[in-house]
C-alpha cells in the first residue's frame, strides 16, 4: 500500500463568522503532484498553511507521514514556498540560501550549489535577493523549499505572475523532482490549464469547501468528448454497446446514464442500434468541456 | 535554537547596520572623551555637567561656549574626575541602538514574511522565539561592551589615566547596568512580536521612553505628589542612579524590577506571537 504523506480529516479555519476553510478531507500519497485548484481566496493557501502550522485549525485534523503528534519531526521532511517567496532583499541568492542552510543544519555547503543549479540560479548566486525578477524569485523560493532534501513539497501558487517560459521551467523542475528525486509535491493554483500539464491528482476548492477530488484519468474522462446515452435500462445498453457495436469504450456513470467514447461522428448509428433492440432512451447527445468549462460547472454546481 | 541564533548572526554581520550602529557608538564615544562631557550627545544631554561639576564658575563658562574645544579645556582646568564612569550614566542613549537590533534580528523577519520561511519547517514558535530573544539580548550584551569598553580605551586615549574610574570599576558597573538593560530589550522583543510591522514598531518604540516619562511627570503634577519616588524607578533614571554609588537597597530594587520584566514581556511576547497567524 502506498505511503500517506499528508491526510487531512475535516480540517476546518474559521475567522470569527468567516470559514476560511470547510471540513476539507484530502489524502496525499507518496509519489503524487496534488494540484489544488480554486479561485483567489476559496481557501488553498488556507489548507497549505494550516498543515505547515503557519495558522492554527479551528478544527479537525491532520496528519503528516502517518503522524498526528510530532508534527515538528514530520516537518522536517517538507519543503514549502507558502505564498510570495520573501527573502533579505540585501542577501544574495547564495546567502540566502547559506542563512536557511545554517538554520536547518545542513553542513554540506555544496548543496546550496546543487539547489540553485536545479533552479537555474547558479550564475545568478551571487545576485542579491532586491534585484531578482519575480520568476527568479520564485524558483529561489523552490530552491528553498528542496534545500534539505525534501520528501514532500508544498508550493503555493508557484507559477503566479510568470511569463509563459517561466511557467514552463517552473514546470519542468518541478516534474524532474518528482521523477527523479521522489518527492511528492502539493502544488496549488487558479489557473487548472497549466495544473493539468503537471499534477496527476486534482482537488477542486470553493468558498473554502472542496468540490471535487479526481485522479487525472479521470478528470479526462470527465471532459474527453463523448456521447452521452441517458436510459433506464444501463445493462442492456452495455450489452448492446458491445455485441451490436462492438464496443468497450464506454463508462457507465449511474443508473441512467452511460457515456461513450466510440462513434463520436456517428451517434445517429448508436440511436438507431439502441432502438432497434428496444432500449428505451430517454436522452442522447453528445458532451465534452473545456477545463475550464469543467472548473465552472463545478463551481456553479458547488454554489447550488 | 542554536542554529537559528548561529544563521541570524551570519546574517546581521553581513549587513551594513551593526557596523553602522558600532561606528555611532564609537563616534559618540569619541565625541564626548573629547569634549569631556559625558552625554554631550544624545537624549540625556541636560545637565550631566551640572552634577559634575560645582564651581559655579566654570559650569557659567561650560553653558556659555558652543565650542567641544572650549568645552573641553574648561572641562580639563575643573580637575581630573572619572569621565568613563559619567559615560556609563548616559547609556539610556544605548536604548535607541537595541531598537535597531531588534529592528534588524526580529521585525524584518516578521514585517517581511521571511519568518514564514523559518516557522514552516521544523522549528516551533517557542524555539523561534528563544532564539530571537536571545540573538536580541547577545548583540545587545555586544553593543554595550563595544560601548562601555569603547569609551574607556577612548577616553584613557584621550584624556589620561587620571580622568578614568579604571577597569574594573567599569566592569561592576557594566554588570550592574546589564539586567535593567536586558528588561527593556525584552520589552522591545515583546512589542516586536505583538505588532511586527517595522512603522509600527519604530512609531511605538522610538517615543516611549520619552512618553514614558511623560507620563509620570503628568501624572505626579495633577495629583500632586513627588514624582522623584517614581522616576527613580524609570529606565534612564535607573542607569544613571547605578553609576552614582547606589545603596545595596537601590541596586536590589532594580534587579528585581529587571527580572519583573524580563518575565513579563516575555510572558506577554510569546503568549501574543502563539497565537497570531503568520503572514
Amino acid at each position: 500500500m502506498q505511503e500517506i504523506v499528508l491526510q487531512t480529516n475535516n480540517l476546518t479555519k474559521k475567522y470569527k463568522d468567516f470559514v476560511a476553510l470547510d471540513s476539507a478531507s484530502i489524502t496525499i500519497h507518496k509519489g503524487d503532484i496534488y494540484g489544488l485548484i480554486g479561485r483567489n481566496g476559496a481557501g488553498k493557501t488556507t489548507l497549505m498553511k494550516l498543515v505547515t502550522t503557519l495558522t492554527t485549525k479551528s478544527g479537525g485534523s491532520f496528519s503528516l507521514f502517518g503522524k498526528e503528534e510530532e508534527l515538528t519531526e514530520s516537518k522536517r521532511r517538507i519543503g514549502c514556498l507558502i505564498e510570495s517567496p520573501a527573502f533579505f532583499d540585501n542577501l544574495t541568492a547564495y546567502q540566502n540560501l547559506k542563512y536557511y542552510s545554517i538554520q536547518k543544519g545542513i553542513v554540506d555547503e555544496k548543496q546550496i550549489d546543487k539547489v540553485l543549479k536545479t533552479v537555474d540560479l547558479y550564475k545568478e548566486r551571487n545576485k542579491k535577493f532586491k534585484k531578482f525578477s519575480l520568476g527568479m524569485k520564485q524558483r529561489l523560493g523552490i530552491a528553498f523549499a528542496i534545500l534539505d532534501n525534501p520528501d514532500f513539497i508544498i508550493l503555493d501558487e508557484p507559477i503566479n505572475g510568470l511569463d509563459p517560459i517561466g511557467i514552463k521551467e517552473i514546470r519542468d523542475t518541478l516534474k524532474r523532482l518528482n521523477e527523479e528525486e521522489k518527492i511528492t509535491i502539493l502544488i496549488s493554483s487558479h489557473i487548472l490549464s497549466e495544473l493539468y500539464l503537471i499534477a496527476n491528482h486534482f482537488c477542486f476548492i470553493d468558498k473554502g469547501r472542496i468540490i471535487k477530488d479526481i485522479s487525472k484519468e479521470e478528470l479526462d474522462l470527465e471532459c474527453s468528448k463523448c456521447i452521452v446515452i441517458r436510459t433506464k435500462d444501463v445493462k442492456k445498453a452495455t450489452v448492446v454497446l458491445e455485441k451490436e457495436l462492438s464496443t468497450t469504450n464506454y463508462k457507465v456513470i449511474d443508473n441512467t446514464e452511460i457515456r461513450l467514447y466510440d462513434y463520436l461522428e456517428n451517434s445517429a448509428k448508436v440511436n438507431k442500434t439502441l432502438l432497434s433492440n428496444d432500449i428505451e432512451i430517454m436522452g442522447i447527445y453528445e458532451s465534452g468541456i473545456s477545463l475550464e468549462d469543467y472548473f465552472d460547472s463545478l463551481i456553479k454546481e458547488g454554489a447550488k | 535554537m542554536l542554529n537559528i541564533i548561529k544563521s541570524d548572526l551570519y546574517r546581521v554581520f553581513r549587513g551594513k547596520a551593526i557596523y553602522i550602529a558600532i561606528i555611532f557608538i564609537l563616534f559618540l564615544a569619541a565625541v564626548s572623551c573629547f569634549s569631556m562631557s559625558p552625554g554631550h550627545i544624545g537624549i540625556t544631554s541636560s545637565s550631566e555637567e551640572q552634577q559634575l561639576v560645582e564651581d559655579e564658575e566654570i559650569l557659567n563658562k561650560v553653558y556659555e561656549t558652543d565650542s567641544i574645544l572650549e568645552t573641553r579645556e574648561l572641562m580639563k582646568e575643573y580637575g581630573a574626575y572619572p569621565l568613563d564612569k559619567e559615560q556609563l550614566g548616559a547609556n539610556a542613549n544605548l536604548y535607541y541602538f537595541f531598537i535597531i537590533v531588534v529592528v534588524i534580528v526580529l521585525v524584518t523577519d516578521l514585517s517581511n514574511s521571511i519568518a514564514k520561511n523559518t516557522l514552516s519547517s521544523a522549528i516551533s514558535r517557542k524555539k523561534y522565539y528563544m532564539s530571537k530573544l536571545i540573538t536580541c539580548i547577545g548583540l545587545g550584551t555586544f553593543l554595550v561592551l563595544i560601548n562601555n569598553y569603547g569609551s574607556y580605551i577612548i577616553n584613557l586615549i584621550m584624556n589620561g589615566q587620571e580622568f578614568s574610574a579604571g577597569l574594573l570599576e567599569i566592569t561592576k558597573l557594566t554588570i550592574l547596568q546589564l539586567p535593567i538593560l536586558y528588561g527593556i530589550i525584552s520589552m522591545l522583543v515583546c512589542i516586536g512580536f505583538c505588532f511586527r510591522k517595522t512603522g509600527t514598531f519604530n512609531s511605538i518604540t522610538i517615543p516611549l521612553i520619552m512618553v514614558i516619562q511623560l507620563v509620570i511627570m503628568g501624572v505626579a503634577t495633577l495629583f500632586h505628589f513627588d514624582a522623584n519616588n517614581i522616576l527613580n524607578y524609570e529606565f534612564q533614571y535607573i542607569i544613571g542612579n547605578l553609576v552614582s554609588n547606589p545603596s545595596n537597597t537601590y541596586i536590589l530594587k532594580t534587579l528585581v524590577l529587571a527580572v519583573f520584566y524580563i518575565i513579563t514581556f516575555n510572558v506577554i511576547g510569546y503568549r501574543v506571537f502563539r497565537k497570531t497567524e503568520i503572514k
